[in-house]
Order: structure tokens, then C-alpha cells, then sequence
């Protein structure tokens, strides 16, 4: 049964405690940071806050300052781009549908930061080794912190004071989510969006929006690159055919060639 | 003792060794990445670190053969994009010789023959697609756009697939197939000692040949 994390941007009041949250349980360092003039802190995702609030521009809607606030981690998708390219299955699929991490086999090539519709990994790179270890949010699935094995709920979901975060069965979720959306619609919001029920095969963190994804800056209809399916459905399997077909084939001229060579040789020593 | 004529000098004697043994690391290296059950080999960046260090030889090695033989070099480049009517006869009856070791078939070779040729044209153009795409996500791997470094990698891929099918290729021409026995007069010796048999400079590149045993007031090397 896939689990999921359903986020209700609408009820968000961006106090952050799930950041601090998500840094408490997973032991992750602070970061010293500068005033930019926003609450918006840190800047940006780093290898250490896997998840943070984004707060939009403030915009005037039906004659009021509306503030957007949206939630910044890992989706979890069920079609990761993440996986697809991992080249020693450090990224792979959880048994309740979310993309988890062994961190031990990342051998910092950084596709995964390449090919992500979200660009949520992340790591620090030593530029001339170019040694780099990716990190991002695991479902609070750390080895020796795994909160979900207890039966517990993620700790951002854990934190929120406002039930902005909730954690349950997916199809339960989504049920949920759309009830909310429509509620929404209902109530002054026509633009309210369902986020992640369809996305890339449907994403195992939801947003409940109550405007369009492009007014959260959200990827609208975010997709697999054609890049990595070119690659990996297509260049790899040619690479292996190719690969075998060319050792295949010169075994068989080994074979071949050698007894037409044997055969030469044995009457012919008078024609050289 | 049989008489023997050189076919390539130390300098390029030595580059060859050096992308040689740098391409092998690199194959296997870049290959576990194919297998994700040897994931683990390339925990740690290990692989990677050594797969860095082989990129740079095997790109500054034959940069620096460039400044240092710049004679050489452009004349070795232009072998890859003189075609005439005898590579069209080659490749013709290349299955006959290498199948079924018909030597008569074959119509005189220059220095480098149609096969080496073709091998050499996809040298420099894959060379340049893998050193290229390499680069670029060597060292701009945190600045270029993420679509840049998505087509990096595929690139590196297909010239990958195509310069390993060519490495078994290669390897099994110039020292596994019945015809390059024994190896002290052939190919082999052509890169391990820098000279071959007059006999075999005869039969494969007579072309090379006739022109090397005329002048040999010149420089008896073709790749001077």
C-alpha cells in the first residue's frame, strides 16, 4: 500500500517548523545564513535542509495582498527521473511507493541533479576530484532515524501545528486532496489545483494549491526528460547489442579463419 | 637476419601505450556504470576520481604529440581523409581475407590501410564527441545548464558504445586473428618494437612500401 504526504499550501502559514524538523530528526547541520530581506531562509536547498518553505511574491488577488507559500523537497515520484538514471542503484524505490536512498552506494556523479524535473538533489562538489556525495529528502527513511519502519509519520508531517502536512495511505490522500480542491474552487478560488495526483505517474507528496502550479512555481505537467529515456531505454540496450554482437562476431571470424588458414597453410607451403 | 623496415617511431610508439592503458581504465571504468549490480565499485567516487585522472592523460597526451610532432601529426591526420579507388577494392574484398584468408584479394595499401583508415576516421570523430562531452561535465558540472549536461552525458554514451566496439575490434585485428600470427612481424611488432618484416610491409602496404624501399635516402618512416 503506497503511502503519501499530502501538503495543503492553504493551510500553510509558512512557519517553517517542519524545516526545523526535518533537520532535527535527520541531523542535519544549520546554515549560517545572510538577510536578504525575506523570512525566506536558507536561500535554497542544500545537502543539509532537504526540505524547506519557498515563499512566493506577494501578489494582489480580488483587491487583497495574497502571500503564496509552498513546500520545497523531494516529490517522490513514481516515475523518478532520479532512478531512471542512478547508475549504481543508490536511488531506488521504497516498498510504499517513495524514492529512497543508499547513501553509501552514491558515487557523486550528480545525474540525478541533472535529470530532476524538481531540481531537488543536491551536493557538494570538490571541483577538481570531483568527489560529491547527493543528499536529499528520504521519507525520514535514514538507516538507525527510519521513522516510517516504526510506524511513525515523517517528522515534518509530525511537527505542523496547522495539519498544512498530513501522512497516510495514498488513495486515502488523494480522496482528500480532491475533496479539498473542489472545496476550494467552491470558495472563492477557481484556479484551486490538485498537485501530484497524475504528475509523473503520480507523486507520493501531493499539493493541495489554491491557485494554478505556474503561481506557486511549480512545474506544470513536469516530465521525464527525453534525454534520459533516449538514454536508457534506447542508447543502453543498443550499447549491450552492440557490445555482444561485436564479440560474437569476432569470435565466429576467429573460428572461421583459422581454418581457413590451417587449410592454406598445409598443401600451399610449396606456393610461397 | 630478416631485413625490416620501421613503421612508427618512438614518440608515437609511446602515445599509443599511454591512451592504450588510460582507454582500459577508462572502459572499465565508465562500463560499471553500465551494471548497477557493480554499483558499488564506483562507491566513494572512486572510480571516478581514476576515471578523471585517465581523461586527462589521454587528452594531454596527444595534445602535447600535437606541439612536439606537429609535422607528424597533421600528416598522420590527413591519412584519415585521403579515399581513393583502392579503398572501395579493399573493402570489397576484406570479407574474403579476413574470413577466409584470401591475401591475393587484397589491392596495395598506403601506410595505413582502408580498415586502419576507417578506424582512425572514427578515432578522431568519436575522440572529439567523448573528449568534448567529457570536458564539460568534468569541469562545468555545477555551472552548465542542466540540458547541456543531459546531452553530455548521452553523447558520452553513444561515443562510448562506439569507441569500446571498436577497442575489441582493434585488439582482435592487430594481434588475436589467425592472419596477425606470428606476432613478431606484424602489427604487433609495429607498435611494440616500432618495425615490421620487409616481407609483411610488402604484402599489407605495398603501396608504403615501394615508396619507403625507393627512397630510403629519405626518412625510412612514413609517419615523420
Amino acid at each position: 500500500m503506497a503511502k503519501a504526504i499530502l501538503y495543503d499550501a492553504a493551510k500553510c502559514t509558512a512557519c517553517r517548523a517542519c524545516q526545523v524538523a526535518c533537520k532535527q530528526w535527520n541531523e542535519l547541520e544549520a546554515e549560517e545564513t545572510t538577510n536578504r530581506g525575506t523570512y525566506e531562509n536558507p536561500p535554497d536547498l542544500s545537502p543539509q535542509t532537504w526540505l524547506k518553505i519557498k515563499f512566493m511574491p506577494e501578489v494582489k488577488r480580488n483587491g487583497k495582498i495574497d502571500w503564496l507559500f509552498t513546500r520545497q523537497a523531494c516529490m517522490h515520484c513514481t516515475d523518478a527521473s532520479c532512478v531512471k538514471v542512478c547508475p549504481t542503484g543508490a536511488l531506488y524505490y521504497h516498498e510504499l511507493g517513495f524514492v529512497a536512498y543508499d547513501k553509501d552506494l552514491c558515487s557523486g556523479c550528480g545525474y540525478c541533479e541533472e535529470f530532476c524535473p524538481f531540481t531537488v538533489p543536491r551536493s557538494e562538489r570538490n571541483l577538481w576530484t570531483g568527489v560529491a556525495k547527493m543528499e536529499k529528502c528520504v521519507f525520514c527513511t535514514v538507516p538507525g532515524l527510519d521513522r516510517i519502519a516504526e510506524g511513525y509519520e515523517p517528522a515534518c508531517v509530525k511537527t505542523c501545528p496547522t495539519g498544512a502536512l498530513t501522512y497516510g495511505d495514498r488513495d486515502e490522500l488523494v480522496a482528500v486532496g480532491r475533496e479539498r480542491v473542489q472545496a476550494l474552487q467552491a470558495n472563492g478560488h477557481p484556479n484551486a489545483y490538485f498537485y501530484g495526483d497524475k504528475e509523473l505517474g503520480g507523486l507520493h507528496v501531493m499539493y493541495v494549491l489554491d491557485d494554478s502550479p505556474e503561481a506557486y512555481g511549480l512545474p506544470v505537467a513536469p516530465q521525464v526528460p527525453a534525454v534520459a529515456i533516449a538514454w536508457k531505454d534506447v542508447i543502453q540496450p543498443i550499447g549491450w547489442a552492440v557490445g555482444g554482437l561485436a564479440i560474437l562476431g569476432l569470435g565466429l571470424n576467429y573460428i572461421i579463419a583459422r581454418e581457413a588458414k590451417l587449410t592454406r597453410e598445409l598443401p600451399g607451403k610449396k606456393e610461397e | 637476419m630478416e631485413q625490416e623496415v620501421e613503421r612508427y617511431r618512438k614518440p608515437t610508439r609511446i602515445l599509443h601505450w599511454f591512451n592504450a592503458g588510460a582507454f582500459v581504465i577508462l572502459f572499465f571504468t565508465g562500463l560499471i556504470l553500465f551494471i548497477p549490480p557493480l554499483g558499488f565499485l564506483a562507491q566513494d567516487s572512486w572510480s571516478r576520481i581514476l576515471h578523471r585522472v585517465c581523461a586527462v592523460i589521454i587528452v594531454v597526451g596527444p595534445l602535447i604529440y600535437l606541439l612536439t610532432n606537429w609535422k607528424a601529426s597533421w600528416k598522420g591526420l590527413k591519412e584519415a581523409f585521403i579515399w581513393g579507388k583502392d579503398d572501395l577494392e579493399w573493402l570489397k574484398a576484406a570479407p574474403r581475407y579476413y574470413f577466409l584468408c584470401d591475401e591475393k584479394a587484397m589491392p596495395p595499401q598506403d601506410h595505413m590501410n582502408t580498415g586502419q583508415k576507417l578506424w582512425w576516421l572514427m578515432v578522431i570523430v568519436y575522440g572529439v564527441v567523448i573528449g568534448v562531452s567529457g570536458l564539460i561535465m568534468l569541469a562545468f558540472k555545477t555551472t552548465a545548464p542542466a540540458a547541456l549536461l543531459q546531452w553530455s552525458v548521452f553523447a558520452h554514451d553513444v561515443a562510448f558504445i562506439a569507441l569500446g566496439a571498436m577497442l575489441f575490434v582493434h585488439v582482435y585485428l592487430s594481434v588475436i586473428h589467425p592472419l596477425m600470427r606470428p606476432l613478431a612481424t606484424g602489427a604487433w611488432s609495429s607498435m611494440a618494437r616500432g618495425k615490421v618484416s620487409a616481407e609483411y610491409a610488402k604484402a599489407h602496404h605495398g603501396k608504403w612500401y615501394d615508396r619507403v624501399s625507393k627512397g630510403m635516402k629519405e626518412s625510412p618512416s612514413a609517419d615523420k
